[in-house]
């Protein structure tokens, strides 16, 4: 096999389309449009049921202000889990491990949060670059490092594409360098394969959640 | 690395929001929830009848 490492996260081509389009595009046939009816089928009963609890646990601590932004983060925590998850399916692509997309994601929407809390409420927002009770000596160095941490906000969008290649990554070793050898090996590998796909499932929920989670938490503190 | 690869970011950019913005929204907001309910009172209501006075 002439295909290094990390080949498997090269953006395809496929007859002139660029496949990143087609993944981004057509997951959403998996959630229905509701009808206006009480009563619909068992799949949007359940979507229904994640939406709403989801959307009431992730706005609890967060101000009403904030509140506005419910739509938008849940669509976000749809639009991330499913990528991540269909990524999961053998000889698929995954946007989610592009960096590109991800920071496209996290920037603006950092972006916005810092830019409302600046806007609304300066002193507030400003008042987050020094908690309170410091010490008089440290508060200069304090403020840098809270600028600092600031400004490293939007790496969520790293945190995800890191999380996403490294679990692909961790399965394509497996895969295609460990199976092929000895059976004993192949037999270990096989279950070590089996683990892995477990752990990566629950880390394409879980680095979904953490993404929208943290962009809550910086909302939290801008509203 | 190919994930790093900023290449096409602002069409990447503009067509993952693009689907973010219009396609998704519609159907998170489309959905529908009924109330929670609420739990009977166990006190038994004490209904005040009341006769027309002139009867």
């Amino acid at each position: 096999m002439t295909l290094s490492f990390f080949d498997q996260f090269m953006s395809p081509t496929y007859l002139g389309i660029p496949l990143i389009a087609v993944a981004l595009t057509l997951p959403w046939i998996l959630f229905p449009t509701p009808s206006a009816r009480w009563l619909n089928n068992r799949l949007i009963t359940l979507q229904g049921w994640f939406i709403n609890r989801f959307t009431q646990q992730l706005l609890l601590p967060l101000n009403l202000g904030g509140h506005k932004w419910a739509a938008l983060l849940t669509s976000l925590m749809l639009f991330l889990i499913t990528l991540n998850m269909l990524g999961l399916l053998p000889y698929t692509f995954t946007p989610t491990t592009q960096l590109s997309l991800n920071m496209g994601l996290a920037v603006p929407l950092w972006l916005a949060t810092v830019i409302i809390g600046m806007r609304n409420q300066p002193t507030a927002a400003l008042g987050h670059l020094l908690p309170e009770g410091t010490p008089v000596p440290l508060i200069p160095v304090l403020i840098i490092i809270e600028t600092i941490s600031l400004f490293i906000r939007p790496a969520l969008g790293v945190r995800l594409t890191a999380n996403l290649t490294a679990g692909h990554q961790l399965i394509a070793t497996a895969a295609f360098v460990l199976l092929p050898m000895m059976p004993t090996v192949a037999i270990l590998t096989s279950i070590v394969l089996f683990l892995l796909t477990l752990l990566e499932i629950a880390v394409a929920m879980i680095q979904a959640y953490v993404f929208v989670l943290l962009l809550s938490l910086y909302l939290q503190e801008n509203v | 690395m190919p994930q790093l690869n900023p290449a096409p970011w602002f069409a990447i950019l503009v067509f993952s929001w693009l689907v973010f913005l219009t396609v998704i929204p519609p159907k998170v907001l489309g959905h529908t929830f009924t109330n929670e309910p609420t739990s009977q009172s166990t006190e038994k209501a004490k209904p005040e009848p009341w006769n027309w006075p002139w009867h």
